[in-house]
């Protein structure tokens, strides 16, 4: 097993370096299919995380009393209840968005993101371990849902969170409110955050290089004195 | 034969614990749920009928349809929803029609899953006021790229003809069919 | 696809393979490619007035800047000298209704060359042909704007503002072939006069930068797949001479469907992909929601590139099947 990560590490790993969207592209139905504005994205990243969380934290708590023949019929059936839960709390206290999201919040009992982190973590660590993790994951969804809805509800209907940010005289970009503008907007996101994660990858390695090349220096200074 | 009474005994603990939550949770949302419900047919049907109070539905036909009365128990007509297949999906509509069923007094989109920024703009009021006061007779007819020139005709929306004409082919189809029940109960 | 000439004058130039040979060289075709375009710039300026001047100039200046742009970012050498984003420019101008806005034309040209060939690593790489990319965005970003149709300047009759194939598509009212082959319809810039289209296509045909084959086959088989249709129900459905010079289909034959890099490099794969065209073509236009298809179905086939060239790679002498 690998040696464990402290604490803090284990909730910032999901904003970035395994940002679920970004670099585990995972969930992508949801995040395809309702960021054609920033309040939709942020409402079902906040729904996911929730179901997210409290599943993690159910299922690692028993993780040892459940036997593995079962488990994924059980972890269905956990995260299967939290979602109807935050499906009918969403149909009663914000009617507006729950039709805005239609199918997508019953649909996140489906969602890879939800099943995979409960099988890959949390099925394997502690509670703490892994609520952290659901959150840093929920964290990373979030962010990326609302990069996502925010640049396609900017250029598609000139707004951010329903407030006017294009200038009138500019005539909203249909295509992104469409889903062909969810493809496009996540490629060219994915494309952009690689390259940053090449480059930061690739100074990491210069660095590391130029310090061998330094101490060999050293060593051979040392050996020739 | 351990392995299976425990496989047996956990999912049915899982099953029974979610259940009952759940049983508990709805419990407390379907009123409310309902309530919005509710509160969303109530105002579609002030808008379609300006000068409504109070309205009753009407029992025994396979359609949603309410009589409308006004302040003084007037009854002023009918609302009804009818759906039908737009370009892209269903789209349900709330209609506001007069006793006589010749004038259309409103209209107002529910539902509906059109390209968005093109087919949408049904639902916008540009688009519903032309049926305001609307003829119906002998059925409501659309122009494409001119205003209309008759009184049963509304003007299609620029690059969203189909959606616009589904609306209007949905409409006759409601009025059509509430024009057989009423004139069957007169 | 880089080219490797037999002139003397050249420098041994290193490229991946597929290598294409001809009798020109990249930079001396895409020249050619320049004047074969002329006639239909002018039938545009003839048809439509000068303000279309501004559109083919404001279409290639940002189809250039881009690439510098993209070029100077990535640290690539610049390659502005091949000429090819000034083709994407003119064709991609030619292809934009009458009157179209200017900051939207530039949004299309930005999109044409970032989108449609340098994020792909510029040209000889790119999948699917630029100006077709630009306007296939266009079309789903502004689509009222894309089906605005403004009259031509010497219309003879007032068929309204439709095109020809909105026309017979929506209100079932044909045009004359003679208008369709002269350019006074309505129409996409560079796309009504059939005469200008033909004039330039045939002299690329005819020197050898474009092949044959692939206008040839889509050709026929518009007048296979659109015959049949006519013969079933001659009411409906027109007959194939219209569907050949009406809308973008001699554009799309001549100048889009030809370019070098998105279609197939062999004879045999020549015809597939015509004729591929040639139906989903044939398809959108009796049977989609769009009145023109030249554009898609393009696109469509030049995502089956790939696959073509695969299944159609001549044996290799001397190896067994």
């Amino acid at each position: 097993m690998k040696s464990k990560l402290g604490f803090v590490k284990e909730y910032t790993k999901g904003l970035w370096e395994n940002n679920p969207v970004f670099k585990q592209v995972l969930g992508m139905c949801p995040t395809l299919a309702v960021t054609v504005s920033a309040i939709n994205g942020i409402a079902m990243a906040l729904a996911t995380t929730f179901v997210l969380v409290f599943s993690s934290i159910i299922i690692s708590s028993v993780r040892k009393l459940i036997p593995s023949q079962v488990r994924i019929a059980s972890y269905i059936l956990i995260i299967a209840t939290f979602v109807t839960i935050v499906d009918l709390v969403m149909k009663a206290q914000f009617p507006d968005l729950s039709k805005s999201l239609g199918p997508y919040i019953p649909l996140i009992v489906v969602n890879c993101l939800i099943l995979g982190r409960q099988e890959a973590f949390s099925s394997k660590n502690g509670v703490l371990r892994s609520a952290l993790d659901a959150l840093g994951m929920g964290t990373g969804f979030l962010i990326a849902l609302f990069m996502l809805g925010g640049i396609r509800e900017i250029l598609g209907s000139r707004t951010l969170l329903g407030f006017q940010i294009m200038p009138d005289f500019y005539e909203p970009w249909l295509v992104m409110i469409l889903p062909a503008g969810a493809f496009l907007t996540l490629g060219l996101m994915m494309a952009y955050f690689n390259s940053i994660a090449i480059n930061m990858k690739k100074k990491e390695t210069d660095k590391i290089i130029e310090q061998y090349k330094k101490s060999k220096a050293a060593k051979t200074i040392e050996a020739g004195a | 034969m351990k392995l299976v009474i425990k496989m047996l005994v956990t999912l049915t603990i899982v099953g029974v614990i979610s259940g009952a939550l759940l049983s508990e949770i709805s419990g407390w949302a379907e009123p409310k749920i309902e309530a919005h419900r509710k509160a969303e047919t109530e105002k579609a049907i002030f808008e379609v009928q300006p000068s409504a109070e109070s309205y009753e539905v009407v029992d025994g036909i396979d359609f949603e349809c309410y009589k409308v009365f006004d302040k003084n128990k007037e009854k002023t007509g009918y609302a009804l929803t009818y759906s039908g297949s737009g370009f892209q999906g269903k789209i349900r509509l709330m209609i506001g029609m007069d006793n006589s069923l010749e004038k259309v007094l409103g209209l107002k989109v529910l539902e509906q899953v059109e390209t968005p920024g093109l087919g949408t703009k049904i639902t916008e009021d540009d688009f519903t006021n032309q049926f305001k006061g609307l003829s119906a007779v002998p059925g409501i007819d659309w122009v494409k790229g001119a205003s209309p020139s008759k009184p049963n005709e509304i003007q299609a929306i620029t690059g969203a003809t189909i959606s616009s004409k589904a609306v209007v082919s949905i409409m006759n189809d409601g009025i059509e069919k509430l024009r057989a029940v009423d004139g069957g109960k007169k | 696809m880089n080219t490797i000439t037999a002139n003397p004058s050249y420098k041994l130039e290193l490229a991946a393979s597929p290598h294409v040979h001809s009798r020109w060289s990249t930079k001396q075709a895409m020249w050619l490619v320049l004047a074969a375009i002329l006639p239909m710039v002018i039938s545009a300026v003839v048809f439509f007035g000068l303000y279309q001047l501004l559109i083919i100039i404001v279409s290639v200046g940002f189809c250039v800047g881009t690439e510098a742009a993209v070029k100077a970012v990535r640290k690539r050498k610049i390659s502005i000298g091949d000429g090819s984003a000034v083709i994407t420019g003119l064709l991609l101008a030619l292809i934009l209704p009458p009157n179209f806005s200017l900051s939207s034309t530039a949004i299309g040209a930005i999109v044409s060359i970032g989108i449609g060939k340098e994020i792909f690593g510029g040209l000889g790489y790119n999948i699917f042909n630029p100006a077709l990319v630009g306007r296939a965005f266009l079309q789903a970003a502004f689509p009222v704007p894309m089906t605005t149709w403004s009259q031509p300047n010497y219309a003879v009759d007032s068929i309204s503002s439709a095109t020809p194939l909105s026309a017979i598509k929506f209100d079932k009212v044909s045009t004359e072939l003679s208008n369709l082959f002269l350019g006074n319809v309505g129409g996409s810039l560079g796309e009504t006069s059939a005469i200008a289209v033909l004039l330039g296509g045939i002299f690329l045909i005819v020197i050898g930068v474009v092949n044959w084959r692939v206008p040839v086959s889509m050709t026929l088989g518009v007048i296979i797949f659109g015959g049949i249709f006519w013969l079933l129900d001659p009411a409906i459905y027109p007959n194939p001479l219209f569907h050949i010079f009406a809308g973008g289909f001699l554009v799309g034959a001549l100048f889009m469907a030809t370019d070098w890099v998105t279609s197939p490099l062999y004879g045999k794969g020549m015809w597939i992909f015509g004729a591929g065209i040639a139906l989903v073509l044939v398809l959108i236009r009796l049977f989609g929601g769009l009145p023109e298809g030249v554009m898609y179905s393009i696109l469509f086939m030049n995502a089956f590139v790939p696959l073509i060239n695969r299944y159609t790679k001549p044996r290799i002498f001397g190896k067994e099947k």
